[in-house]
């Protein structure tokens, strides 16, 4: 899961009230399908806990490169598409900002850049499932897709920001931001195989939550526990 | 050995402190906290000069220490906004043109060195990030889950609202879930300590996390369904607004950086 990896404070006025306008129109255009659509219940219940279960996931320590930490927001769009996948991105950032990880000003910036991550993983996957991918390349493939997706509109809002106090000229900028975006692609790699193996699970227990089976003829929940 | 990471903030602690805890930021009103946290990001976007910089950030850190919180775990918790700044404004340190600090390094691409302009950025990124992530984390931890729980279903649109309540009720118990399956797996003797050649046991680990959210929520959907979920999750408690001495605190923190802004920064009114 990309991140403006900046703090709070970090952009100037202008990019901070233009990133949240952006954000506020796609989070209002994603409700206003959901509604038209006439959400459900286990639409609602789906986006609340999966959006737990990232937010959860966050916790723990990947130990590469000294310790790495996802979000599975590719893996949110895969299950979940792209509409409550956005949602979903905007919830975890809310509630990451509360407690420390991004920031509160740049909620708006940061929900753009991991809806789009959920959005284009999410097509990418069903483009490569009905090119009669394997579930596994598919997945990796997708989630890498996506998050690389994230990762350079990261870049692209830093490098339009430009960073508050800085005197660096946007050609220089654009190289301190492209080795971070270097490293999120390097993130990107990991994240989308595991990402892979995880739908590779899922399709093994539950075909139909990946569009393998009728979701309708599914039987009882397997009851997963410890 | 890898478990759940300790610099990150546990929801479970967070919301530990604000139900068990009493100090004197507990008995701030939750809108007032919500208000000042508007004021601070603010207040660290249009601030241009690291000493003022600074001396917010100590004075929220203050008012973290006088609201009872631990130090200890704010320093382990600053992990990760510490190294977002460092990822960013680490190369900003070393591009930023200005006089070299002590001696400049050759290199194929040129002489390299840190120049004082780009210090004082990269402590300026510091205090802005920190003086937020501090006051955010004071704020969580003093503020009790019904009233954090009646804040979202105000603040939110629907069906945001009921998305985010349905997460927070669910994140402590998904994050048992998972710490459960971490658990499980290390008393099976499974190592944690080497990604590559633990991959698919990871995978298999948060894979059952997002099986088990999605099996909790199709549980979930029979038991709200059967008590007529009409698309609305009744919130018990109410947050008032808050008393006038805290709006006048309110106010006087917008006005002095709205101040600051026009006079100091934007020069609209000259001095």
């Amino acid at each position: 899961m990309a991140h403006i990896h900046l703090g709070e404070g970090t952009f100037p006025v202008w990019a901070l009230v233009l990133w949240t306008t952006v954000g506020v129109i796609l989070v209002a255009a994603v409700v206003y399908r959901v509604r038209k659509g006439g959400i459900k219940t286990h639409q609602i219940a789906l986006a609340g806990i999966g959006a737990a279960a990232s937010f959860a996931v966050f916790q723990l320590n990947i130990p590469v490169w000294g310790g790495i930490h996802m979000n599975l927001t590719g893996l949110v769009g895969i299950l979940a598409g792209p509409l409550l996948g956005s949602l979903i991105a905007l919830v975890v950032n809310i509630f990451s900002a509360a407690l420390g990880h991004g920031a509160v000003g740049l909620i708006g910036a940061n929900t753009l850049v991991n809806a789009s991550e959920a959005i284009v993983a999410y097509y990418a996957f069903k483009t490569l499932m009905g090119m009669d991918w394997d579930v596994f390349p598919a997945s990796a493939s997708a989630a890498t897709l996506g998050l690389s997706a994230g990762a350079f509109l990261m870049g692209a809002i830093i490098v339009v920001s430009g960073v508050n106090g800085s005197a660096l000229p946007r050609g220089d900028l654009t190289i301190a931001v492209a080795g971070l975006v270097g490293l999120n692609l390097g993130v990107a790699v990991i994240e989308g195989l595991l990402t892979g193996f995880i739908v590779q699970f899922l399709a093994s227990v539950r075909p139909d939550l990946v569009g393998l089976a009728d979701r309708d003829t599914q039987e009882e929940p397997t009851g997963v526990t410890a | 050995m890898t478990t759940l990471s300790n610099h990150v903030p546990d929801p479970r602690l967070i919301t530990a402190f604000a139900e068990r805890r009493d100090g004197p930021l507990h008995r701030v009103n939750p809108w007032t906290k919500v208000g000042v946290v508007g004021a601070l990001v603010l207040a660290v976007t249009v601030f241009d000069r690291l000493a003022l910089l600074a001396g917010l950030y100590g004075a929220v850190l203050v008012v973290y220490g006088l609201a009872g919180l631990p130090y200890r775990r704010l320093a382990g918790w600053y992990t990760l906004p510490m190294l977002f700044i460092v990822s960013v404004a680490g190369p900003l340190a070393f591009l930023e043109p200005g006089t070299p600090i002590g001696g400049a390094l050759s290199t194929p691409l040129g002489e390299l060195s840190v120049t004082w302009a780009g210090l004082v950025l990269f402590g300026e990124l510091s205090c802005r990030s920190l003086t937020v992530v501090t006051f955010a984390l004071t704020a969580s931890m003093t503020t009790k889950y019904t009233d954090v729980a009646y804040m979202l279903g105000r603040l939110l649109p629907r069906p945001i609202d009921q998305i985010a309540l349905l997460t927070y009720r669910f994140t402590f118990v998904m994050i048992e879930t998972l710490e459960d399956l971490v658990k499980a797996a290390l008393s099976r003797g499974a190592n944690f300590s080497e990604f590559w050649s633990n991959k698919r046991l990871y995978a298999r680990i948060l894979g059952m996390t997002m099986l088990s959210a999605i099996e909790q929520s199709e549980r979930l959907v029979k038991s709200m369904e059967a008590r007529g979920y009409n698309g609305d999750i009744t919130l018990y408690g109410d947050v008032p607004r808050p008393p006038a001495r805290e709006l006048i605190v309110i106010a006087a923190c917008y006005a002095g950086v709205v101040a600051y802004a026009l006079v100091g920064v934007y020069e609209v009114v000259p001095v």
